[in-house]
């Protein structure tokens, strides 16, 4: 379905939900067309492309929001639409106002980076990069035994948003993820997995050689890992893992699980939460940013601002509704997920500090790094802030990296960990969270409690 | 839905090059759901998705294309690109299509489709109003009813005609406690292939009580121990061991391309001779049942293990080409959007001889897990973790203090081996299951079972 068609199907329906009794109503369609390859021994394994839409409306009826969606356009579907978002608002008694809005000044909202980049992403240029990589990836160490997936993809679309208030919002986006990984075997039999990944815009933007050299590190530089010895160690979560453990506690920051009495830094605004050092800001225009967010899909401005300014919780993320209940101006982060919005951030960005890396292990002296933490879908308490999750690392020994680490879990608390913050890093990476990326450094967070084998020592 | 001649002439497209396998998957799913918070219903919802997939094969190649708009001619330009990029020698042919083969696990009573929204809300009201008012620890109730409807027609060059209905329908409840800074939650999420008869019948009250007790205990427990020790699992979702330890692994999306540590192991002790396993789709209502698989072949019942012996893995048909084997009618997706891979369905641990107090009293000292949370594992290494949610410690044979915040971790290959004893209380449970086809539903299970040793990774030394 082209935008040109979608859009005007969804000016009919825009009409007819006023029509049909709708105080206010909304019309939205995201569109994305994707292609990716998978290489396995040698060859293009796989090869997929698509193209898939949605539409959802919603509309506004006593005070209340109700929703539905489909991928059918037709005079059938309009018919459906209506009649269950009628359905769904007459089951509602949500105390919460929810809004259609449009900012009188910033009615025609337009913002497209889409690059002439996107061109060369072809099947024939992604399996010459596919192949030439597993080839350079195996050749690495001769330990390596199979690259077990290697994967290009690129999408690209856009969303429009069209409601009876008269706004017309227009947005897009494109980008290019590879990932790999691979499996090594020890002399002694023991099997180690790792890899690395890239996202980018431009395929020529692709460094191979950096890839590789962060590639090898992160699969050889394990071979020979075992357990440690329970006890509480200094530990340094590398710029990898500091982005999976604060991503999977950031919905704490937003407004809606606070005023729900789901998180605990409800009404902790304006006062201390983390440590001096940390800063944390959403830059939703970031220039290094692969994806910036002019506005959020509510059809309000986004704003650059610091979430946590140097330990201080500054602000929550707020949408149209959420900030309502607060007496307080949205923020700009409603976006949606499925067809209902809720709050998510665009571009956020962890303030670099003016150690590298190893001046950070110098710092440690003795202790641990942690490289991947797993199991953060389960072994977390989102809301209470504990965790317990399965990591690898290495030792820091003498203010170096020392042997690597594996079979070990690391357990604490959210709230804890960010008050405990002794340094952050310069060595920022970035990596897609919510609807934009996320900036992290590698973070020194203090003292924290390890589980591993004594027999293994 | 397209009918069969507008299939056969995307078939023909997409074998006009040198693919010597196609196939055409359609799906329609609607779906419904309600949520309450503290007895406000926040959320109601309702959605119509459909779309096709175009598979071809050349010997292991394959070639996915997929599209949610369901015009001919889109699918049918779709269907040439996928012909030109598949890479193979032959051209296959396309046989004579059989007649319609329609299958379903289901057995509706009442339609969930067809229940007013109202009622469904007055039903989790009542688990609201009961948990507000069961304790002042007790300060969030959440709870929700999703249901849906999934028609998947397939037809392929072989001439599988078939179409298999799913009807789905979800309960969730989760309380929470609050005690000082700390909040700890109870939660129960039973899954069906049932009508909406499952959710008159079911004892909402006193599965509510039960979360509350939980989330109660648990804001009162002191933290879990770190240290490896005898871990007994509680049955029902306490089978997410199995189906992170050693399900996974004997899929074929991973024994296919030797990623898994029980390649090549078929016949071979893998685990403790007192355990046998189950991979059955076949279970009549059950939440990971269903008739046909998303490639058109009839699902089956399939022992996995014996006695500790490998019996079968799961395969698909890229995974039989790939394992020179047959599919096992367990290939799956989430969806048109993602191709089939081999998955599990009803996957359990088989019942034991062990009475459950029994396994209780022999263990000196260890973790008795009563609610997993989730895990996930990597099929190349080994390394598994799950999350416990509610656990006891166990002290002289009987059940001692509460503990709280531990994660279970170890090889899938040891563990199995390390199971030492089997209880008689098989129980199955509902859950999601993310892997490379996307999130399918399964049923995990498992009796009670003692593990001998296992790394608790809590915060006590």
């Amino acid at each position: 379905m082209d935008i040109k068609t979608a859009e005007k199907f969804m000016e009919k329906l825009v009409k007819a939900g006023t029509e049909y009794g709708f105080e206010e109503c909304e019309a939205s369609f995201a569109s994305e067309s994707s292609m990716s390859i998978d290489i396995l021994k040698g060859e293009v394994a796989s090869y997929e492309n698509s193209a898939t839409s949605t539409l959802s409306f919603r509309g506004l009826k006593n005070g209340q929001m109700g929703y539905c969606s489909t991928n059918i356009l037709d005079e059938n579907s309009i018919d459906f639409l209506l009649k269950s978002a009628m359905e769904n608002c007459e089951v509602l008694n949500d105390e919460d106002p929810q809004f259609i809005y449009c900012d009188e000044d910033n009615k025609d909202l337009y913002y497209s980076q889409i690059t002439d980049a996107y061109a060369k992403n072809t099947y024939k240029a992604f399996e010459e990069l596919g192949l030439k990589l597993e080839k350079a990836i195996l050749a690495l160490d001769k330990r390596i035994d199979a690259v077990d997936y290697l994967s290009i993809a690129c999408s690209t679309g856009p969303y429009l948003i069209i409601n009876s208030k008269g706004l017309h919002s227009y947005r897009d986006t494109d980008g290019i993820s590879l990932v790999g990984t691979a499996r090594a075997i020890d002399e002694d039999g023991s099997v180690k997995s790792g890899g690395h990944y890239w996202i980018g815009k431009d395929i020529d933007d692709f460094d191979q050689e950096k890839f590789l050299q962060k590639f090898k590190e992160n699969l050889i530089g394990k071979m020979g890992a075992k357990s440690v010895k329970p006890g509480t160690y200094k530990t340094v979560l590398k710029a990898e893992a500091f982005h999976q453990f604060f991503t999977v506690f950031f919905g704490n920051f937003f407004a809606t699980p606070m005023q729900r009495g789901l998180s605990l830094l409800a009404d902790k605004e304006g006062t201390k939460i983390a440590s001096d050092v940390f800063t944390v800001r959403e830059v939703p225009m970031y220039d290094k940013a692969l994806t910036k967010i002019p506005f959020d899909d509510e059809g309000v401005l986004t704003t650059e601002k610091a979430i946590i300014d140097h330990g201080t919780f500054a602000t929550a993320l707020y949408d149209l509704k959420s900030a309502n209940k607060a007496g307080k101006k949205s923020t700009g982060n409603g976006f949606r997920s499925g067809s209902a919005v809720s709050e998510m951030p665009t571009n956020l960005i962890v303030e670099a500090g003016d150690k590298s890396f190893d001046e950070l292990l110098e710092e440690v002296g003795e202790g641990i790094i942690l490289t991947d933490l797993s199991g953060l879908h389960a072994g977390v308490n989102a809301i209470s802030g504990d965790f317990s999750l399965l990591c690898e690392g290495y030792l820091i020994e003498n203010g170096k990296k020392g042997r690597p680490v594996e079979q070990i879990t690391v357990a604490g608390n959210f709230y804890d960990v960010i008050k405990s913050i002794k340094s952050v890093g310069n060595d920022i990476i970035n990596l897609p969270s919510g609807e934009g990326e996320f900036f992290t450094p590698s973070v020194y967070v203090g003292e924290l409690a390890i589980s591993g084998d004594d027999e293994e020592n | 839905m397209f009918n069969d001649s507008d299939c056969l002439r995307i078939l023909e497209e997409a074998m006009s090059t040198t693919a010597d396998f196609a196939e055409v998957f359609q799906e329609v799913t609607e779906s419904k759901s309600v949520s309450l918070l503290n007895g406000q219903v926040i959320r109601a919802a309702t959605g119509f998705d459909s779309g096709t997939g175009i598979r071809l094969l050349s010997g292991t190649n394959s070639v996915y294309v997929y599209s949610s708009d369901n015009d001919l001619e889109v699918l049918l330009k779709l269907a040439k690109e996928a012909a030109a990029a598949i890479k193979g020698n032959d051209k296959g042919q396309i046989e004579a299509l059989k007649d319609l083969c329609k299958t379903s696990m289901t057995r509706i009573e009442i339609d969930p489709m067809s229940v007013p929204k109202k009622d469904m809300v007055d039903f989790l009201r009542k688990s609201s109003d009961y948990a507000l008012n069961y304790d002042p620890l007790i300060t969030q109730v959440a709870g929700s009813i999703a249901s849906s409807v999934r028609t998947a027609k397939i037809i392929n060059t072989r001439g599988v005609n078939t179409e298999d209905t799913t009807n789905r329908i979800r309960l969730s409840v989760e309380t929470i406690a609050t005690k000082d800074n700390e909040k700890q939650s109870g939660r129960v999420a039973p899954g069906t292939m049932k009508g909406y008869e499952f959710i008159n019948e079911y004892p909402i009250i006193d599965k509510t009580k039960e979360c509350c007790d939980t989330a109660i205990r648990m804001v009162n427990a002191g933290y879990a121990p770190s240290a490896k020790m005898p871990v007994i699992l509680s049955n029902g979702f306490g089978g997410v061991i199995f189906h992170e330890a050693c399900g996974h692994a004997l899929e074929a999306t991973a024994v296919g391309i030797k990623m898994s540590y029980f390649t090549d192991m078929l016949g071979q002790q893998i685990a403790s001779p007192i355990v046998s396993a189950r991979d059955n789709a076949r279970i009549e209502g059950e939440w990971g049942s269903y008739g046909t698989d998303d490639e058109g072949n009839t699902s089956s019942d399939l022992l996995l293990i014996e006695n500790g012996i490998l019996k079968n893995y799961l395969i698909d048909e890229l995974g039989a080409r790939r394992m020179n084997a047959k599919p096992t009618g367990c290939s799956r997706r989430q969806n048109y959007s993602y191709a089939p891979t081999s998955r599990m369905s009803n996957t359990y641990i088989c019942n034991g001889e062990s009475d459950v107090k029994d396994i209780i009293a022999n263990t000196e000292y260890g973790l008795y897990a009563t609610q997993m949370g989730g895990g996930s594992v990597d099929t190349s290494t080994g390394d598994f973790n799950f999350a416990v949610n509610e656990a006891y410690m166990v002290r002289d044979g009987k059940i001692a203090e509460p503990v709280r915040g531990a994660t279970l971790i170890g090889k899938g290959q040891e563990i199995l081996k390390n199971i030492d004893m089997v209880g008689n209380d098989l129980q199955l449970a509902a859950g999601m299951c993310g892997s490379v086809s996307g999130g399918v539903p399964v049923t995990v299970g498992q009796p009670t079972i003692r593990v001998s040793s296992i790394l608790v990774g809590g915060r006590e030394a």
